[in-house]
């Protein structure tokens, strides 16, 4: 009775905010409504749509690719600077990881503005970089090839603090005794890493990449402020087609349908690549 | 022959010194136990041997080689945690075979010198156990297992009983011993448990503060103890110390009344110090040397601890200071009365106002 009372806070505020906005997803799915009002039953007439829209089969693909440029970099990165920054002492130590973790506390649309500017085609200071390799300057958020690798380094570079954070409380949690078993026992640097710290880390890994899936595959903001979709939808991502269908065409039913499907993709793809990690842990 | 030897090794962290000017000689397939209190820097000096600490004055020699500028894993040492450093991810026997591995070891050994490591330790059945599926007793058995398969020169042991409960730890201090016995090697213990060192040693090697106090077999370190720090810190209840001051000179020795006594006095076989009549001393001793007799000097018992066959009786001087005295095969209850206390000539010890024995 005491317990009930305890979670029933919660579980009102979830069944509210959470659960039946839910269902609603699910119910309005089924149906043509508009944003607001009902609609009719259309059964699944919503879903066969979908498999004709091309700016589904395009988002689709982008949010894919946009996993690919970032979820296993970020991880690689995170690690290779948390190896770094816990190889420093005291205050040093701290400022540097300050220093990495800075960008976190940002708002996106600071992000994407800084960005915006650094690597503006009239006057950021990025050009003279991408000139230097390419050629000529080049207007990233204009160009199709361009567009969504941009997106992933400015989301890596904003998110990469808080991967950084959850490596260095892994790897302060492997004992100093183990290290020194181990260099007793002959280990070189590399072994230290291959058969120490990576195995003991990869509990830490599993995690961090889990919950980058799942973020990344919510993207918005980032194209929303960067690219808008563009250059010719080009950019199109799952989320950004529900605000469109529902906020801006006003398909309340289609917008829903898109949003569970990448309900499903999210839940379906997390909790599989979570057990094949945690199946490659016990290896 | 030599198992280890240290010439003045030093060590210094920032500006405080360590280990100051520390030698020592074990020798091969010796059981030799550093102790001391914490911070006294008997660990230190166990890492520098393995090369987990450098060392920054002196030299280390481990079977005539100088090993003091060698890394960890080229000085055939092997060393046992107090926390066991386990690979948590890795089977038990795969944590025996781990050092086998690395010096890529043909299987067929790896697994013929883990079995025999297993055999020795009982370890048998649990080989394709991960340590958290093992007791305290069993994990750290695993890691002595580790360093017997490497066959080192010389084992190092860093308090590796202190994290076991105390059943245990009398268990596992037998084993030591028949382990010692069967492989012969040379080991090194620190511990800061004196009945540890007491048990296990061949040689101990009391430390304060950076110095080696006293070392020798354990009954001569227990029996004669060059000073006082040696003198209180084996044995267990501690050594009585009292104050005194010396009022007469003898054939056999002195004679000097305690301080609280109102003119009591004890006598103390003294062969080549010479003391001066009224200079202070410290009177040393043990709790079983002390008995009940008509005359002696005057102290009040305190509290009774009767444990069966031995009791202690914790007792005060008018003075103030304590004295522990203990009986055997006593049943009576002492409350808060007063007892004759003696103790014969040749188990007082004399120790100077500075700490230093005077014999």
């Amino acid at each position: 009775m005491v317990a009930m009372t305890l979670i029933a806070p919660f579980v009102l505020i979830f069944g509210l905010v959470f659960l039946y906005p839910m269902i609603r997803v699910v119910e309005l799915s089924f149906t043509n409504a508009p944003l607001i009002g009902s609609g009719e039953w259309v059964g699944l007439e919503n879903y066969r749509q979908l498999l004709t829209d091309n700016l589904f089969y395009t988002s689709l693909k982008n949010n894919g690719y946009f996993v690919l440029l970032t979820v296993i970099p970020t991880t690689v990165i995170a690690l290779a600077i948390a190896i770094a920054v816990n190889r420093l002492s005291g205050r040093m130590q701290a400022l540097v990881l300050a220093t990495f973790f800075l960008p976190y506390i940002l708002p996106v649309s600071v992000v994407t503005q800084i960005w915006a500017w650094m690597l503006d085609f009239q006057f950021g200071i990025f050009q003279p970089v991408i000139e230097y390799f390419v050629g000529e300057p080049v207007a990233v958020f204009k160009q199709p090839a361009w567009v969504m690798p941009t997106i992933a380094v400015v989301t890596i570079w904003w998110t990469n603090g808080f991967n950084v954070l959850l490596f260095i409380a892994g790897l302060r949690n492997i004992p100093k005794e183990l290290y020194e078993a181990a260099s007793l026992d002959g280990a070189s640097r590399r072994q230290l890493f291959m058969k120490v710290t990576w195995p003991l880390l990869w509990p830490v890994t599993a995690l961090v990449m889990t919950l980058q899936l799942i973020l990344q595959l919510k993207l918005f903001d980032q194209v929303y402020l960067l690219s808008g979709g563009g250059p010719f939808n080009s950019s199109y991502v799952l989320l950004m087609m529900v605000y469109r269908e529902a906020f801006q065409l006003n398909n309340g039913g289609y917008a829903s349908a898109v949003a569970l499907v990448l309900f499903v993709i999210i839940m379906v793809v997390s909790v599989l690549q979570f057990q094949l990690l945690r199946m490659g842990g016990r290896k | 022959m030599t198992g280890v030897r240290l010439h003045s090794v030093d060590k210094s962290f920032g500006g405080d010194q360590i280990i100051d000017d520390v030698s020592m000689n074990i020798s091969k397939g010796e059981f030799a136990v550093f102790v001391g209190p914490s911070g006294c820097g008997k660990s230190t000096l166990l890492r520098m041997i393995a090369g987990l600490e450098e060392t920054s004055g002196g030299a280390i020699d481990i079977e005539g080689r100088d090993i003091t500028q060698v890394e960890p894993a080229k000085r055939e040492v092997s060393m046992v945690f107090q926390s066991y450093a386990l690979y948590p991810h890795l089977s038990v026997f795969e944590n025996m075979a781990f050092s086998l591995r690395l010096a890529r070891t043909p299987k067929q050994r790896v697994v013929e010198q883990v079995r025999a490591a297993a055999d020795i330790l009982k370890l048998e059945g649990h080989l394709d156990k991960k340590p958290s599926a093992l007791s305290g007793g069993q994990r750290q058995r695993v890691a002595i297992g580790r360093a017997i398969v490497r066959q080192p020169k010389v084992f190092l042991f860093d308090e590796p009983l202190s994290n076991l409960d105390a059943e245990l730890r009398v268990q596992m201090r037998l084993e030591l011993s028949r382990l010692h016995q069967k492989i012969g090697a040379t080991m090194i213990y620190v511990t800061h448990d004196q009945v540890e060192a007491m048990t296990l040693a061949d040689k101990i090697f009391v430390l304060n503060e950076g110095v080696v106090q006293q070392a020798g077999p354990p009954l001569e370190l227990y029996d004669d103890p060059d000073n006082q720090f040696v003198a209180g810190f084996i044995g267990s209840p501690a050594m009585n110390f009292l104050s005194a001051v010396v009022t007469r000179n003898t054939v056999k020795g002195i004679v000097a009344e305690i301080e609280g006594t109102n003119g009591q006095s004890l006598e103390a076989d003294i062969t080549h110090s010479v003391i001066e009549e009224g200079q202070s001393v410290t009177l040393g001793i043990r709790p079983e040397h002390l008995y009940m007799r008509d005359g002696g000097f005057t102290s009040t018992v305190e509290l009774t601890e009767n444990l069966g066959g031995v009791a202690y009786l914790y007792t005060r001087l008018a003075g103030g200071q304590e004295v522990v005295i203990e009986r055997r095969g006593e049943r009576v209850l002492h409350a808060r009365e007063s007892v004759q206390v003696w103790a014969d000539s040749k188990d007082v010890l004399v120790f100077s106002e500075r700490g230093e024995r005077l014999r």
